[in-house]
């Protein structure tokens, strides 16, 4: 139950720089998502948090403070590793019993007995408690690999991908349960993923992290509906955007866009004096357009408006499908219902919804703006609220 | 198909019945010398009046006894040494990144390369000079050119195979870098280090142009003892024997004792699964 402070944080390996000048807080009680690609430097920030790396520059806080010289036994964190980490010539419970036995949280035995059983019935594991590690599967490991963090009462759990190993069921199960635990027992929690449903589902806030660097930091839905560049924006969504390279066209009082693929197309964008007035700042005509596949739109007809393109793929994922058109040299992804009745190669015309589009910089691929930002701010400043 | 099965049963038991009296007929060749008197050496073979002239000579009448406590002393002191300098040297090499680690790892395995008759003469005149001819410390520190490598090279393997995060996960929990080395990484390279230094104990043994040279005057190894019998101008072969079969016989045991150990540790991780 502490408050997490990085200040200036600097970690190297050498000549790699694993993170550079990282400053973040994480709120007291708050479930905290580092969200990235692999290789971002998600574990190094969690390994600078329990001390087992120490940053070359900058401050690491728990609880106010200063902890940089503390070792990790004294930090009072609990931490589930991504290889799981177990101690293989212990079995289950003592693998779970052990930080209840070191010194530092050292606790009676009759104590451990009930901590364990407790942790074991919440971890469905209560059968395996015997067995050596080597005799569990990946799934069951890395519940043990949970069990010994939430065991005992820490300033703050650190979990670098606790769920990546399990099956897709009980991945669904224990991320739904994970929040609940953290609600439960209101202590800081601090979780590393590069899956973006968990992402979006556990963090009450999220940084997006890449080369060593937040690039964006807070709740799901701002980052979703305003990801401050490109790289976030294709993170961020699965399907992933489409980002369409397009021209700016200034007149009859407005502005419209044309796709390059289309250029005989031309769409008129609804009036946002914001947004407007951002575009009367842009040194250059050409931006990306960033379209979700759910406001890209099929129609087997010709429609008023629509670009025609030809089914390039049609795939299904689970509850929806994911319908593919090849317009021009782009595969534009749109979301269909599973089941449609469609043939390669067949013509396909596509519209957009313009006002649910981020616009983004062609030169900088930073964010421009989008037309709905008011009302996505208050929602944010609601979740704010709320968390 | 069973007539083939049969003769290749046959031919494989007959293989295996050949290597067993190629193996261990000079074994039994020396215990049969052991019962034999000096008169019949020669001129018999199997059939032979059975005698234990050779073991009272050589176990009451020498310092038999001296020379075991001697190897003891030299091949058990080589071997702790080497276990507790080694396996730290061992954790080192497998963790940390250091300039010319690799080259460091390889001088330490070049150590057994040399052939022992090669170092032992320059060897010899710096002990003279420092003082540590025909001295306990000095026997156990040449050994370390025997069971140093071993140890190292096969425990740094274990230390290898132990990921890193199980230590981090050991400090996350609350112990001390001392409590880690005990309670989880010893556990686990044990299989490796018990081999290993069984190995080294018997090498260290066995050593014999060491301790001829390098000592034999006040510390007598048994391997160099046993030449004692062969005199100015008789051999007595049957008290060789005694002295042989009684200095090979911790070796043997040890090797029947933890064979399974010795094969499993020395090929298998340590973290396996």
């Amino acid at each position: 139950m502490a408050k997490i402070e990085l200040i200036g944080v600097t970690k190297r390996f050498g000549k790699t720089t694993a993170l550079n000048n990282v400053t973040l807080e994480v709120h007291d009680k708050e479930f905290f998502v580092l969200f990235g690609p692999a290789g971002a430097g998600k574990t190094t920030l969690l390994n600078n948090i329990a001390g087992i790396q120490i940053p070359e520059e900058g401050m690491v806080k728990i609880g106010g403070q200063i902890v940089n010289q503390v070792d990790p036994a004294e930090r009072n964190v609990a931490m589930v590793f991504e290889n799981y980490a177990l101690y293989p010539h212990m079995t289950v419970y003592d693998n779970i019993a052990s930080p209840l036995r070191s010194p530092r949280y050292k606790k009676d035995e009759g104590y451990i007995k009930d901590a364990v059983q407790r942790v074991a019935a919440l971890m469905k594991i209560e059968m395996l408690l015997e067995r050596l590690p080597s005799q569990l599967s990946n799934g069951q490991r890395q519940r043990v690999a949970l069990g010994r963090a939430l065991v005992r009462e820490p300033n703050v759990f650190l979990m670098d991908e606790p769920l990546a190993h399990l099956d897709a069921k009980l991945r669904n199960h224990m991320r739904s349960e994970l929040k609940e635990m953290q609600a439960a027992f209101a202590t800081t929690s601090i979780y590393v993923t590069h899956d973006f449903m968990e992402a979006m589902s556990l963090g009450d806030r999220i940084a997006i992290i890449n080369n060593g660097e937040i690039v964006q930091l807070g709740t799901g839905d701002e980052i979703y509906y305003m990801p401050c560049n490109e790289f976030v924006a294709q993170l961020m969504g699965d399907p992933e955007i489409n980002l369409l390279s397009c021209r700016l066209v200034k007149g009859d009082g407005g502005y419209s866009v044309v796709w390059d693929e289309a250029p005989e197309h031309r769409m008129f964008m609804p009036a946002n004096n914001a947004l407007f007035d951002r575009f009367e700042k842009l040194s250059r005509a050409d931006i990306h357009m960033g379209i979700r596949p759910q406001n890209a739109h099929y129609h087997f007809e010709p429609v008023e408006g629509a670009i025609r393109g030809t089914v390039y793929a049609f795939e299904t994922i689970g509850n929806k499908s994911v319908l593919t058109a090849q317009i021009g040299d782009t595969h534009l992804r749109m979301i269909a219902p599973n089941g449609l009745p469609v043939n390669l190669d067949q013509d396909v015309y596509v519209t957009f919804d313009i006002d649910r589009a981020i616009f983004f910089d062609a030169g900088s691929t930073e964010y421009i703006g989008r037309f709905d930002e008011a009302a996505i701010r208050e929602l944010a400043a609601a979740q704010a609220k709320e968390a | 198909m069973t007539a083939q099965k049969r003769l290749y049963s046959i031919l494989k038991n007959a293989g295996l019945a050949i290597y067993a009296i190629f193996a261990l007929f000079p074994l039994l060749w020396m215990v049969l010398l052991t019962f034999k008197s000096d008169a019949e050496m020669l001129t018999t073979t199997f059939v032979f009046h059975p005698t234990l002239v050779n073991y009272e000579e050589v176990l009451l009448k020498t310092d038999y006894f001296r020379y075991i406590k001697d190897s003891i002393i030299v091949a058990g002191g080589a071997v702790i040494i080497s276990v507790l300098a080694g396996v730290p040297a061992a954790y080192a090499l497998a963790r940390y990144n250091f300039k010319k680690k690799e080259d460091i790892a390889f001088q330490i395995l070049s150590f057994k390369f040399a052939p022992e008759i090669l170092v032992v003469l320059p060897l010899y005149m710096i002990y003279d000079k420092l003082g540590l001819y025909d001295t306990y410390f000095g026997l156990i520190w040449v050994y370390q050119l025997i069971s140093m490598p071993l140890i190292i090279w096969v425990v740094r393997g274990y230390f290898e195979d132990i990921s890193v995060e199980i230590e981090h996960a050991a400090q996350v929990d609350g112990y001390s870098w001392w409590q880690i080395f005990f309670k989880i990484l010893v556990p686990l390279i044990r299989p490796g280090l018990v081999a290993s230094a069984l190995l080294c104990f018997i090498f260290a043994w066995n050593s014999f142009t060491f301790p001829l040279l390098l000592a034999g005057i006040k510390i007598e190894p048994i391997t160099v003892a046993a030449t004692k019998y062969l005199a100015q101008n008789t051999v007595h072969y049957g008290q060789m024997a005694v002295a042989a079969t009684f200095s090979a016989l911790p070796s043997i045991i040890f090797a029947i004792c933890i064979q399974k150990h010795l094969v499993r540790g020395l090929s298998f991780g340590a973290v396996k699964g």
